[in-house]
């Protein structure tokens, strides 16, 4: 079993390297805790395996980018488009600082096979199956993706992470994610619960202090814990040891503007990071 | 599930090949920048090119080689034809020829930074298509546009959006926008059947010309604040709603024209304001799908909405007097024709509703 992990997470890339939505995309704040006047820099990473490359900032797909400190603040104004930090933030307290994004559509279109190929290795049962129901006339996957992640970076008030920002689709955890013990999160697509969707957990060690490993420097690693949400959207993961941790889930509709693409994607990621547990 | 530890060993063996394989011309940082700055009148830019990409496109064998400040040297002028061939930089509608000055390595970009000038001055309209390197479908190339030191235009570049405009805030710029925006206004109304028809449905009762003003301005002014309010993104429904209710406002009209050959009654002015919201939602549409100029965008969308005020006051000019000329001649076949035309209306509404559902 531990060799099949890092087959699938391979597999995973081989099969889409064209497709980026079939990418996790998520934010890497330069340290996952902050004292009150410290600068953050949040970089964004897209890959596999919780490896992946820096993604410039385009301010043309930024729907939503803010920090959520003791205030929410919209950082779009102070974000360059083409610059490799997404943006950089100062804290005024040592409350924690949640940083949330929301790109637009991008649409994306790929063969048949690797489209099922593709919804099969994210567990999206539900266009896997409409589009079995369809045959031959499901024809190549014409999708439009978009991008939900959210980085925290840890402090004393874990209100500013257990609250939903209001993305499209959103992990909000039921507790402060940087304390250790099992997780347990809601899962919100449009504000209310979404059921029956898989949420899976990466792990890396950290670098130096608080700071992540480079994001394209690291090795791959595959999913060391996954649950489905309930009907409430509720999902519990059990996350084993310390680090840096990366939660994702996808959820993949009908489109509404079936002019542009027939099915559209949300992805979601939360990133935090937990200390060694006291002996 | 288990599985046997030879299996995933095989499939881990087989997929590192793959993976392998696909990194040999897989493309992990698709991306080129382009900044277009002018200063005092001055257009000059830095164009900074992935060096796979640039590699690629020059047939180097070694894209890291280009790291060698020496070895690109040797090149340079290989280099510069494909930025030049690559980077369709217009101002004024006239392709820009840049003068390459000096380049650099941008390492943590794994990239190459060309410097340009040109004999451009004081554009009034830039124009860029792209991505850069369209070889590579993922390829997306970042658009920054500074005036005098300040940036003003943001865009990002692929497959799907291909071009970037700015245009600098003189009066002739404008005049350009207004003239290019008052033409897709009509140029919108004129290729769109749904919105002719449902003009059309407006005016086949006919009426004093004071009561054709007022249905013609009822839709003119709903349509107006929609667009107005979707464009600026304080209301904005998704096509899937938009585009049936237009479908569904044709039949409409055409049913309540039937309704009222029977019956004394014109509701029509009401029917317009109504729809006209909903129209209006669907010119927001196209408008945002031309792409709207950040700097000039009152003047677009006034005279986009101009545009589509100029294309309706020619289907009204055009049906009016032919409905009231047909009335007066023979009322009988008149009425026919009103009868026979809202059987059209009302179908192609239908059929339109059924496609768009």
């Amino acid at each position: 079993m531990k060799l099949l992990v890092p087959a699938v997470v391979l597999a995973l890339g081989v099969l889409t390297p064209a497709c980026a939505g079939a990418h996790e995309f998520w934010l890497a704040p330069s340290s996952y805790r902050a004292a009150r006047g410290d600068t953050l820099r949040a970089t964004a990473f897209v890959g596999t395996g919780f490896r992946g490359e820096l993604k410039p900032y385009a301010a043309t797909r930024a729907v939503t980018w803010v920090a959520r400190g003791t205030r929410l603040v919209d950082l779009k104004p102070g974000s360059v488009n083409g610059d490799d930090v997404f943006g950089r933030w100062v804290p005024d307290d040592d409350g924690g600082v949640l940083f949330a994004y929301e790109s637009n559509f991008v649409p994306i279109e790929l063969p048949a096979e690797e489209f099922d190929a593709y919804l099969e290795l994210e567990g999206l049962d539900g266009p896997r199956a409409e589009r079995a129901k369809l045959g031959a006339l499901a024809g190549d996957g014409r999708e439009r993706y978009e991008r939900c992640p959210k980085a925290w970076v840890a402090g004393r008030d874990p209100k500013r992470v257990t609250a939903a920002v209001g993305l499209s689709l959103e992990l909000v955890p039921a507790t402060d994610p940087s304390l250790p013990g099992p997780l347990k999160l809601r899962l919100l697509f449009r504000g209310e619960p979404l059921p029956g969707t898989l949420v899976r957990a990466w792990n890396h060690k950290l670098a130096s202090g608080w700071s992540p490993v480079d994001g394209a420097s690291r090795d791959s690693v595959g999913p060391v814990a996954h649950a489905r949400t309930d009907a409430h959207g509720v999902a519990t993961l059990v996350l084993p040891g310390s680090g840096e941790w990366m939660l994702s889930a996808v959820h993949m509709e009908p489109s509404r503007d079936p002019r542009h693409a027939d099915w559209e994607s949300y992805w979601a990621s939360l990133t935090f990071a937990r200390a060694e547990r006291k002996r | 599930m288990r599985v046997s530890p030879r299996l995933a060993s095989l499939i881990a063996g087989a997929a590192s090949v793959m993976v392998v394989a696909a990194a040999a011309h897989a493309h992990s940082q698709p991306y080129s920048f382009v900044d277009v700055e002018l200063d005092q009148g001055v257009l000059h830019g830095r164009v900074t090119a992935h060096v796979v990409d640039l590699a690629h496109e020059a047939a180097l064998p070694v894209p890291d080689s280009l790291f060698d400040a020496a070895f690109t040297a040797r090149r340079l002028g290989a280099l510069e034809r494909v930025i030049d061939s690559h980077l369709k930089l217009g101002a004024d509608h006239r392709r820009v020829r840049p003068r390459f000055g000096a380049f650099r390595s941008v390492r943590d970009k794994r990239s190459i930074a060309f410097d340009w000038t040109s004999d451009v001055h004081a554009p009034a309209e830039l124009e860029l298509d792209g991505p850069l390197f369209p070889y590579d479908p993922p390829h997306e190339t970042y658009v920054n546009v500074y005036v005098d030191g300040k940036l003003v235009h943001e865009d990002l570049l692929d497959r799907e959006h291909t071009s970037a405009s700015y245009v600098v805030g003189t009066r002739q710029s404008i005049a350009r926008v207004v003239g290019t925006f008052v033409l897709q206004g009509m140029h919108h109304i004129f290729i769109g059947p749904d919105h002719i028809l449902f003009v059309v449905g407006l005016l086949l009762l006919g009426g004093s010309l004071f009561r054709l003003l007022k249905i013609v301005t009822a839709f003119t002014l709903a349509h107006t604040i929609t667009l107005v309010l979707a464009t600026l993104r304080v209301v904005n429904p998704p096509p899937r709603v938009v585009e049936p209710l237009i479908a569904l406002s044709i039949i409409y009209i055409g049913v309540e024209t039937l309704l009222a050959l029977r019956r004394e009654r014109d509701a029509r002015a009401r029917i317009a304001f109504g729809f006209g919201l909903v129209h209006g939602f669907g010119f927001a549409s196209v408008l945002r799908d031309f792409g709207l100029p950040n700097t000039a965008l009152g003047w677009a969308l006034g005279s986009f909405n101009l545009g589509v005020e100029a294309g309706q006051a020619c289907i009204v000019l055009a049906a009016a007097p032919l409905l009231m000329w047909l009335r007066r001649h023979d009322p009988a076949i008149g009425r026919r024709v009103v009868t026979a035309t809202s059987g059209v209306i009302i179908a192609a509404g239908a059929y339109w509703l059924v496609q768009r559902l």
